[in-house]
């Protein structure tokens, strides 16, 4: 066991060394960087196929892993849509399909996108690829918990799914999962099904605690020299943000699960008030059902930003480097990141507006959900900008950037009117709440994935996808998605409510079946559109065009490993010293339109670079 | 506690410092060992998981239309013919708090590297702790005794069943799951796992003093939620 | 061809799509035409800026599209310029939420002469109750319910008495009359939601929830159920018919109370006995005749 430790690789602790040796001259003044605060990282070196690729406590294989464990959930998630959008648009060609199989489908199809592929995808798949390397680290700070971290959410996986194959099957209550409806006969899957979620959940939860913890520590306590806080990309501060949203959002939702699970299985009443149900009166009584939905929803709500904090930090950095132009007001975006993280937890009740709550409530979450539209729009303006005066390479990865610009700023405008009170009562619950969210959850961090996908899939496997098969990718993706979700908003607007499984016998039928057609169609089209991805990957891996160091001449960290992809470790026998902010593209005076972090002032000597 | 010595880094004090701090690189808390700041953060997280059990109580509480059953009558022990209101968690309590004092001055044999004086503080704390789940668990058995469930009473509202067995179970998990980790904990001080650096089963990281006050970190938790679950359920 | 072309394109048919869609709100029928309002300034400032925003950024993709010889610029903030956009953002969404908020306000604050209407909810259909003639609804209770009393009206509640009880889907109102609608469910959450008035809200069992609205165009109108309540919650319809004070006067003189239905159950409780007298004393012929 004990020659895993062995610094193999001669790993120097650098507590006493300077860049410029230690010596006396003027440049490595100029060049000084303070030393080392802590020895070495102790990192564990796997040697078997199974604590290489399995059990492996590498930072970059636990992302991969997340990956594409994240991404495998993400396409049972996408034929559930299918499923959905087939009994909406050609109900004659469902017969198959009866109402409690299209409500579980609605509410697996939810819960697997928001939670099980989204945030899994943001956080464990780009976090742990992405921190350790940009903030100058060699692995994460707790590799074993990190590990675990990710065999939790496998577990998590293997229990949801589980949920298919039980009798009942799985829960139909919408990933909302409102009592009492969620734990009664009348809605699908409310024995065993609701409890395998709620398990699952909980699983969930621990695995992303263990997972934040770890983002969290080598964020604030394991950068390397050089790296401030204010010195490290906007994904950082994105994926940061999101997970400090985790650890104080997720309580609620295992806390409101718990007491689900205990109202089903022991028959309590925390949620259950007196219920008649075919005609008899049950056993419940003195319960609330708002309780849980202020539960749920203090979780609901910061979850989304979740999802959307580490998409704007991703994609700021793919519009800076593919613009060749530093990210627009730095600083304003940093506090846009973390004030929209904060305010977050206080607008979780624009939820209920019309649940019943007290009425008063209304004012005050309307103004505070307001309040939040003024840096997310903040951010918007400063992503446009930075392509102001910029020197715009167009190609795959800004594509993406501008395909997330469109449907951000659409699917954010949208939430303004769902956002004010009174706007909200004629269209909540109606087809304009899917709409609204499928477009700024749903296509615009989609676009981000993608883009993210496509700037460094050269860094993981050392190869360029290919182009033109790419644009076709993204156009079908971009215009297809945003004509199935930007004409849903005028379903929302005729009144058609949503959660319905057909609308028959219906004024709105004429008018919403030529409508929902289209919709189905264009979203079939979506769906198999991905599989280009799908063979591009496959193709590049075999053929593809390598990339070389660097390949997008980008600044921050990743980009510069002595090997591509980079190895355990990360760095090598030294640890990256920093002395620039990631965005030092096209300095007057500099030779080249970049610097890497790592340039020392005195190879850029003639420029006027920003003091970061 | 002194600031830490950090070659190349002047600390200044108060908010100019913490602001300084927050701005150097490297790290924001100077000298902080990864382990404890990773415990603070997920000890920030349970305590957002208990107020949620304690504020869906004093809402369930509040909003009950059946009497809630009066706490000093239904927690009363009768001892020599005489019934005596909230004595065992008189008792429970004192024996938490002492064992959270235990634990500090194990922490602090600790880093004075004195094995013996460090073991068998971790070993009263881990015995304090098992005497409270011990008297959680006579509580438990007391009340079940008396008609008490999750889903009735006969003394009330039907939710005081059913938040008292969730939150003092969620609460003496807690509890208990501490208490394994010190008698661990114990057994490594005694045989010297800390002093020599012997690399952990799960995680193969060295070992070392700083665990302890890790876990003490939690312990002290463990013991604070108790208060707040003492004042919220039994005193109101 | 140019991305910047086929964005353009977006934003002009998205546009476009707005101006002729033709599914757009029902025709109002209820004096919440505030919302309507709020709505169309939120259009109006939403859809300005998205215009601007995506227009702004198709001009950039052709304008400062990639020279090798040519450098962006280097201008990491621009502090005045963040000060105005920040301002401009806050006024605009000041310029959303006090209309909003003020119309919120009048959703909350019921009219005195609203008449209240009992929306009991159950899975999966609905029925009505009107207070009578003395204005006020009776006290119910879950427990209460059964066949002989279908609203679980207290018997003791002398108000309840002269409740009109209607075991329709369907209610009529009369028109120009606000409407305190009293949400009940019995079982699971449901929503009384009828697009035309545009108002909504849950109904939640354990407690009693309420909006208001008065109706101002006379004809019939369907109701959606609009909170998901297990698998029949799309098939959980109803109706609503507003008409002239006169033709709503005929109809509720025509609808059954509870007295009616207490009188109406007592006969068939009487009937009953004397059928069962009947039949025993056939059997006891039978017995007679064994002996």
């Amino acid at each position: 066991m004990s020659d895993e430790y062995e610094n193999k690789t001669g790993y120097q602790a650098q507590s006493s060394e300077t860049i410029g040796g230690g010596g006396s001259g003027t440049v490595s003044d100029v060049d000084h960087v303070r030393p080392a605060e802590i020895p070495e990282q102790d990192l564990y070196h796997g040697h078997s196929f199974i604590t290489k690729w399995i059990f492996c406590q590498d930072a970059k294989v636990i992302g991969v892993q997340y990956f594409l464990l994240a991404t495998f959930t993400g396409i049972i998630g996408l034929i559930l849509s299918w499923l959905m959008r087939l009994q909406l648009g050609f109900p004659e060609a469902a017969g198959f399909m009866t109402a409690e199989h299209y409500y579980q489908f609605v509410t697996m199809h939810g819960m697997i996108m928001v939670v099980y592929f989204l945030t899994a995808l943001f956080l464990g798949g780009f976090g742990n690829y992405l921190i350790p390397l940009m903030v100058g680290a060699r692995d994460m700070v707790f590799p074993y918990l990190n590990m675990v971290s990710f065999w939790s959410f496998f577990v998590a996986v293997g229990v949801l799914l589980a949920s298919f194959f039980v009798p009942g099957g799985p829960t139909g209550a919408g990933w909302t999962l409102y009592p009492p409806q969620a734990i009664l006969e009348g809605t699908p899957g409310s024995g065993m099904g609701i409890l395998l979620m709620c398990i699952s959940l909980v699983l969930f939860v621990a695995g992303f605690t263990m997972g934040g913890l770890n983002y969290l520590i080598t964020v604030l306590q394991a950068r390397t020299r050089g790296m401030t806080l204010m010195r490290m990309p906007l994904t950082v501060w994105g994926i940061f943000t999101a997970t400090i949203l985790a650890m104080l959002a997720f309580p609620a939702l295992l806390v409101g699960g718990l007491m689900m699970t205990l109202d089903n299985v022991l028959g309590t009443s925390f949620f259950m008030p007196t219920i008649l149900k075919a005609g008899e009166v049950l056993e419940y009584g003195g319960g609330s059902p708002i309780l849980f939905q202020h539960l749920f929803w203090f979780f609901g709500h910061p979850e989304v930003y979740i999802v959307a904090l580490p998409a704007f930090g991703i994609i700021s950095d793919l519009i800076s480097v593919h613009s060749r132009k530093n990210i627009f007001g730095y600083r304003m975006m940093v506090w846009a990141i973390v004030g929209i993280g904060g305010l977050s937890f206080f607008v979780w009740a624009h939820h209920m507006y019309v649940s019943g709550m007290n009425p008063w409530f209304g004012f005050f979450f309307a103004t505070t959900t307001l309040i939040i539209a003024v840096p997310t729009a903040m951010k918007v303006y400063n992503w446009v900008l930075t392509l102001w005066r910029g020197n715009i390479r167009l190609n795959v990865v800004m594509l993406w950037c501008l395909g997330f610009i469109v449907t951000f700023v659409n699917g954010g405008l949208t939430g303004l009117f769902l956002g004010n009170v009174t706007v909200d009562v004629p269209l909540s619950d109606t087809y304009f709440v899917i709409a609204h969210f499928h477009m700024v959850m749903g296509i615009a961090p989609l676009m981000v994935i993608m883009g993210a996908v496509y700037h460094w899939f050269p860094l993981v496997a050392g190869r360029f996808l290919d182009e033109t098969l790419g644009k076709w990718h993204f156009w079908l993706t971009f215009l297809g998605a945003y004509s199935i979700y930007f004409p849903m908003h005028y379903l929302g607007f005729i009144g058609v409510p949503r959660r319905y499984f057909e609308m028959y016998d219906s004024p709105y039928v004429a008018s919403a079946v030529g409508m929902n057609e289209f919709i189905s169609i264009a979203a079939f089209i979506v769906g198999a559109a991905q599989l280009i991805l799908i063979f591009n990957i496959i193709k590049t891996l075999k053929i593809g065009k390598p990339a070389g160091h660097n390949p997008w001449q980008a600044n921050s960290l990743e980009w510069v490993t002595p090997s591509v992809p980079p190895e355990h470790g990360n760095w090598g026998e030294k640890l990256p010293v920093v002395h620039r902010w990631p965005y030092d593209f096209s300095v007057p005076g500099a030779k080249e339109d970049f610097i890497t972090q790592t340039t020392p002032p005195s190879e850029v000597i003639e420029t006027e670079v920003e003091k970061t | 506690m002194s600031d830490p010595k950090i070659e190349g880094y002047e600390f200044k004090p108060g908010f100019k410092g913490m602001a300084q701090d927050t701005g150097s690189d490297q790290t924001m808390f100077k000298g902080v060992h990864w382990g404890k700041a990773m415990m603070w953060i997920f000890l920030l997280s349970d305590t957002f998981i208990f107020s949620c059990f304690l504020i869906s109580y004093m809402k369930g509480r509040g909003s009950t239309l059946i009497d809630w059953p009066n706490p000093s009558e239904v927690f009363a022990l009768h001892v020599g013919g005489v019934d005596v209101p909230l004595l065992l968690i008189a008792i429970m309590t004192f024996v938490l708090i002492t064992s959270s004092g235990t634990m500090a001055l194990a922490v602090k044999y600790g880093y004075e590297k004195n094995r013996k004086m460090c073991g068998w503080l971790i070993l009263a704390t881990a015995i304090g702790g098992l005497t409270f789940v011990g008297m959680q668990a006579f509580e438990w058995s007391k009340l079940i005794h008396e008609g008490v469930r999750p889903w009735e009473n006969p003394f009330g509202a039907k939710q005081f069943g059913s938040f008292f067995f969730m939150i003092t179970g969620f609460h003496g998990t807690h509890v208990s799951i501490g208490v394994i980790f010190l008698f661990i904990y114990a057994y490594k001080t005694f045989k010297g796992h800390y002093d020599e650096g012997k690399r952990g089963w799960f995680t193969t990281m060295k070992g070392n003093y700083v665990e302890i006050e890790i876990l003490g970190l939690y312990w002290h938790f463990v013991d604070l939620v108790w208060v707040f679950i003492f004042a919220f359920f039994y005193l109101w | 061809m140019h991305p910047g072309i086929i964005f353009f394109l977006v934003i002009l048919g998205s546009l476009l799509f707005h101006i002729f869609t033709p599914w757009y709100w029902t025709d109002i029928a209820s004096n919440w035409g505030g919302m309507d309002s709020t709505i169309t300034l939120t259009f109006w400032v939403t859809g300005i800026v998205f215009i601007a925003v995506c227009l702004f950024m198709v001009y950039c993709i052709f304008k400062f599209s990639y020279k090798k010889d040519r450098k962006a610029e280097y201008k990491p903030d621009d502090k005045k310029l963040e000060k105005i956009l920040t301002l401009v953002t806050t006024l605009g969404v000041i310029a959303l939420l006090a209309p909003g908020l003020m119309i919120w306000n009048q959703y909350v604050s019921v009219p005195k002469n609203a008449l209240e209407v009992d929306v009991m909810a159950w899975q999966w259909g609905w029925q009505y109750r009107l207070p009578g003639e003395d204005g006020k609804l009776g006290t119910t209770q879950v427990i209460n319910i059964n066949d002989n009393n279908p609203f679980g009206i207290n018997l003791d509640d002398p108000y309840g008495k002269d409740d009109v009880l209607i075991q329709s889907d369907v209610i009529n109102l009369e028109n120009n009359q606000p409407v305190k609608i009293l949400l009940r469910s019995v079982d699971v959450l449901h929503n009384w939601y009828v697009p035309q008035f545009r108002a909504k809200m849950d109904a939640v069992p354990g407690i009693v929830t309420y909006y208001w609205f008065e109706p101002n165009k006379i004809g019939k109108y369907e109701v959606l159920c609009a909170e998901y309540c297990g698998v029949g919650h799309y098939a959980m319809r109803g109706g609503v018919e507003v008409q002239s004070k006169e033709n709503y006067n005929n109809w509720i003189s025509e609808q059954e109370t509870f007295n009616d239905l207490i009188a109406k159950q007592k006969n068939i409780e009487f009937e009953n006995k004397k059928i069962v007298k009947n039949n025993n004393f056939l059997l006891n012929k039978e017995t007679y005749k064994e002996e």
